[in-house]
């Protein structure tokens, strides 16, 4: 499929391999992409044109009583605000801490091959299936008289943020070259205070795309969410949603716009940092 | 009081990297160590400045030990090979960064910024980044932001490597000169051994870790201790001929060559010579020896022409065959 | 003798503390919220209701033997895995074989294929729900315009479809991820191999297997382990689509951990099951990791 092309010297055949190729691709696309235009043309429709047959396309009249119903009748503008508070606030704290610990693992030799070590286990927290400490982590809280508090969340959600945003941190600070911190430690500064003038200059780049990451994944979290909340005061947009749906009528216009509004951040974010995100997203697999 | 080093050893993983180095230099010097990539110059000159740690022995900086003292509390300056600027900094905010770090005032800021500019000739690069500047103006920043603050003493690492070797010379003449006005203390490494003679009043010649000898450039050359010294130093380097209890050596410039034979004169045959314009350098077989002879620019021989050397008895050096320490020359 | 005494040299000491200042607080978050809850977990799995109170006893370990719920949901979870990694691999390797050389538009295209693994699990859920409800989904409603029958056809309601339906909603959110990271394998491939081959008269085929697959086992060891991960740990989308049902027909072994802690609030045999799948997947990513490591030497 690659250069064995040439053996093709017939230019009629080259031309229908592209056609073959891009038609693919775009059928591609439209299974990504159609599935979920329908979700948001459901929450545009009426009911009765919801439950039309043959399936409406393109061809309605749109409508907003249904995001009015979510987000003004409906307490999904509370929901969209607590994501919000949440995904912030824990990207922040994880961000602080974790380029922290990332500097350390970084530039410190410690003893004991602690880089090596502290990094492989850090990142391993990473790897338990979220069940198997959200039941421990649900009876913590309970404990704590924690549950259905924002507080819970975001201390979650900054736990399970933290291992990524020292992984992806600590290649970014190895990546940049020692002298210009030696200079700044000559020039007088303290550690920190290169750090924070020299170095997170030079990284911010790399502190954008990781904290975009970490949004993404705070706001999309739903086991955490669903387990630790249970009542409107602390509930998350993917929880209010699925609520909807575990119900005995399920208002599929409201949740269809409740979830149309949940994926504009993503989208907005998918389309700027696209790039970074694949080599997140990968951890590293094409350079193994 | 100037700077000491005491018994100083670092060692990384198993390798002796600087071996029970021993210094010291007075306030006010141009100290150069000398030595071939590898030999432990710049290695102490980072444990110097704090960015390596002391395996075994001690640093004095006027008087006081510094081996516990971390780096930016020592009160010294640094050039780095690569220059260390901040990318994302203007030249003005990079020059000025030591003394914004000490919680300087802005317009004291500003104004010995502009100072050290104006005697480095780099005004009106104040306003831009380091990527817009070229390999010259960068070493000049970086020297700016050395000597804005008057520190205890500067620390150079190969400054002058990375330049064309037109920009060296000049550089090399201004460094010397800016010396000369501040009157601070200076340690300075290379591999290049003719900065070495040219900048510095003493030279610190090192081989694989260990000091080979710490003397005026005048006494280097003339007396070197060992062969490794003799060696490295003068271009061309130093003739040698093993013999058996004593290895001799003869700078080219104490060879003189000549056309009909005379008293004492040994037989030669002519290699090749090169012309340089300013010189010629004619290089030599004596049976299975090799040497070369520095002879005026207007000094001409057909290969394979037989000569006869005149060579300044007094001027050969002898040294140990098997350890290269320097026995007295012949007088 | 230089050893030992660098490690207590005063200053060696104020080395040290900097970074564990650096450090301090990461660790402590983990510390509390990854590994102390694992710790709990480990001391309620061990202990059982009694009228004694709570006592020390292997019954939650004991019971998995004959709880026919959590077989069936390990069966489940591993059908689960296996049908949809496959068809994520192939599809997935296929797409990125045919489009390597495809430039024009590449952004865009990457930008958009992206979209089906950002969503949160949630809105894939509903999405689904949406396109696969049987009276007005579109799915069956393009169905039904092609002629097809589908009275039948309940898609998350019907004890035949459902784990289907489940399986194929995993493969179109991520097959564009194993397509990402294969196409940015193959691309990192350089050319003289290729070129090599194609002087020794290597076929099209040939090339493909000699040359190709070998260069790219890193990428595909790593997409692999990567998506078997999250397949054994799966919860979010099934708990929209499903809930498990019909019945208990695509109850996988979270969904079932959620159940015994959150609808029975039997806390200390979730917590059991909880370790029987963590070691399960330490297992697994064990064995691909050395797997890998034995590739790449």
């Amino acid at each position: 499929m690659h250069k064995t092309e040439h053996k093709i010297s017939n230019k009629g055949n080259v031309l229908f391999v592209s056609f073959v190729r891009f038609v693919i691709l775009l059928s591609a696309l439209v299974f990504a992409l159609a599935p979920v235009y329908w979700m948001l043309t459901i929450s545009f429709k009426t009911e009765g044109d919801q439950f039309a047959s043959p399936p409406l396309w393109f061809s309605f009249t749109p409508t907003l009583e249904h995001y009015y119903d979510a987000f003004v009748t409906r307490a999904f503008g509370e929901y969209l605000l607590t994501s919000a508070i949440v995904a912030v606030t824990s990207t922040v704290l994880a961000l602080v801490i974790g380029t922290l610990a990332a500097y350390a693992l970084a530039r410190f030799e410690l003893p004991f091959k602690l880089n090596r070590r502290l990094s492989l286990w850090i990142l391993s927290t990473r790897m338990f299936p979220a069940i198997v400490t959200a039941v421990p982590l649900f009876l913590m809280m309970r404990d704590l008289q924690l549950l259905n508090t924002r507080a819970a969340l975001i201390i979650v959600h900054t736990s399970f943020n933290l291992p990524f945003v020292v992984w992806m941190m600590r290649g970014f600070f190895a990546d940049l070259p020692r002298d210009l911190e030696e200079a700044a430690l000559v020039d007088g500064d303290s550690r920190l205070g290169a750090l924070v003038r020299v170095v997170l200059p030079l990284v911010s780049p790399g502190l954008a795309a990781t904290a975009v990451f970490c949004l993404i994944v705070s706001w999309n979290e739903f086991l955490f969410a669903l387990v630790l909340t249970q009542t409107d005061a602390a509930m998350t947009l993917p929880v209010g949603i699925a609520g909807r749906v575990t119900q005995y009528e399920i208002k599929w216009g409201v949740m269809s716009a409740a979830a149309s509004v949940a994926i504009v951040p993503i989208l907005v974010f998918a389309l700027a940092l696209q790039k970074y995100l694949v080599r997140g997203l990968s951890m590293g697999a094409v350079k193994g | 009081m100037g700077i000491e080093f005491r018994n100083v050893t670092k060692t990384f993983g198993g390798a002796c990297v600087v071996d029970d180095l021993s210094l010291e230099i007075r306030d006010g010097e141009f100290i150069v160590l000398l030595g071939p990539s590898g030999c432990g110059k710049t290695t102490t000159l980072r444990m110097l400045a704090g960015l390596e740690s002391v395996t075994s022995g001690d640093i004095f900086i006027d008087g006081g030990p510094v081996n516990d003292v971390p780096t930016q509390h020592r009160d010294l300056a640094m050039v780095f090979q690569s220059y260390a600027l901040y990318p994302h900094m203007t030249i003005a905010e990079n020059i000025g960064y030591p003394l914004r770090v000490r919680k300087l005032d802005k317009a004291d800021r500003a104004a010995r910024v502009r100072r050290v500019a104006a005697m480095l000739e780099i005004e009106s690069l104040l306003d831009r980044k380091p990527r817009q500047l070229s390999g010259g103006e960068r070493q000049r920043v970086a020297l700016a932001r050395a000597i804005v603050r008057e520190p205890r003493a500067y620390l150079m690492d190969e400054p002058l490597s990375n330049l064309d070797a037109r920009l060296r010379v000049q550089m090399r003449g201004e460094l010397k000169r800016l010396q000369h006005e501040l009157g601070t203390t200076t340690i300075y490494v290379t591999h290049d051994q003719a900065e070495a003679m040219t900048l510095a009043s003493r030279v610190a010649v090192m081989n694989k870790g260990r000091l080979q000898q710490f003397d005026t450039p005048l006494k280097i050359y003339n007396e070197p201790a060992n062969r490794f010294v003799a060696e490295f130093v003068g271009s061309p380097s130093m003739n040698f001929i093993e013999r058996e209890h004593v290895t001799e050596g003869i700078r080219p410039e104490h060879i003189q060559v000549l056309s009909t034979p005379e008293d004492g004169a040994i037989e030669a045959r002519v290699y090749v010579t090169e012309l340089m314009g300013n010189e010629t350098f004619v290089f030599l077989s004596v049976g299975d020896n090799r040497l070369i002879a520095r002879e005026p620019a207007d000094f001409r021989a057909d290969v394979d022409t037989k000569v006869w050397l005149r060579i300044a008895t007094e001027k050969i050096h002898r040294f140990d065959p098997v350890t290269g320490e320097s026995q007295k020359h012949i007088k | 003798m230089p050893r030992s005494r660098r490690f207590f040299n005063a200053q060696n000491k104020r080395e040290l503390l900097l970074p564990a200042l650096f450090l301090a607080p990461a660790l402590a978050v983990l510390l509390a919220l990854s590994i102390y809850p694992l710790i709990y977990s480990v001391t309620i799995s061990l202990q059982q209701e009694s009228a004694a109170g709570a006592t020390w006893s292997l019954g939650n370990f004991t019971r998995l033997f004959s709880d026919n719920f959590f077989w069936t949901a390990m069966g489940h979870t591993l059908v689960y895995a296996v049908a949809a990694l496959a068809c994520e691999f192939l599809l997935g390797l296929g797409l990125a074989l045919l489009l390597n050389n495809q430039i024009r538009g590449r952004s865009f295209f990457r930008a958009s294929l992206l979209v089906p693994m950002m969503l949160p699990t949630v809105v894939v859920g509903v999405v689904w729900r949406l396109m696969l409800n049987p009276n007005f989904g579109a799915v069956n409603g393009t169905l039904k315009q092609f002629g097809v029958d589908t009275e039948s056809l309940t898609w998350t309601a019907s004890p035949k479809l459902a784990m289907l339906s489940v399986i194929a909603v995993d493969v179109w959110q991520w097959t564009p991820f194993v397509f990402l990271v294969l196409l940015a394998g193959l691309q990192a491939i350089p050319q003289e191999p290729y070129e090599a081959a194609l002087i020794d008269g290597s076929s099209r085929w040939q090339t493909f297997w000699h040359v190709t697959l070998p260069l790219l086992k890193p990428s595909i060891l790593i997409v692999l382990l990567l998506r078997t991960m999250d397949l054994l740990r799966v919860f979010d989308q099934i708990f929209i689509l499903t809930e498990g049902g019909p019945g208990f027909a695509t109850e996988t072994i979270s969904l079932y951990i959620y159940r015994a802690a959150f609808r029975f609030f039997d806390f200390g045999y979730a917590a059991a099951m909880s370790f029987v799948l963590l070691a399960l997947t330490n297992i697994i990513s064990a064995l691909y990791i050395r797997f890998l490591q034995a590739k790449e030497s």
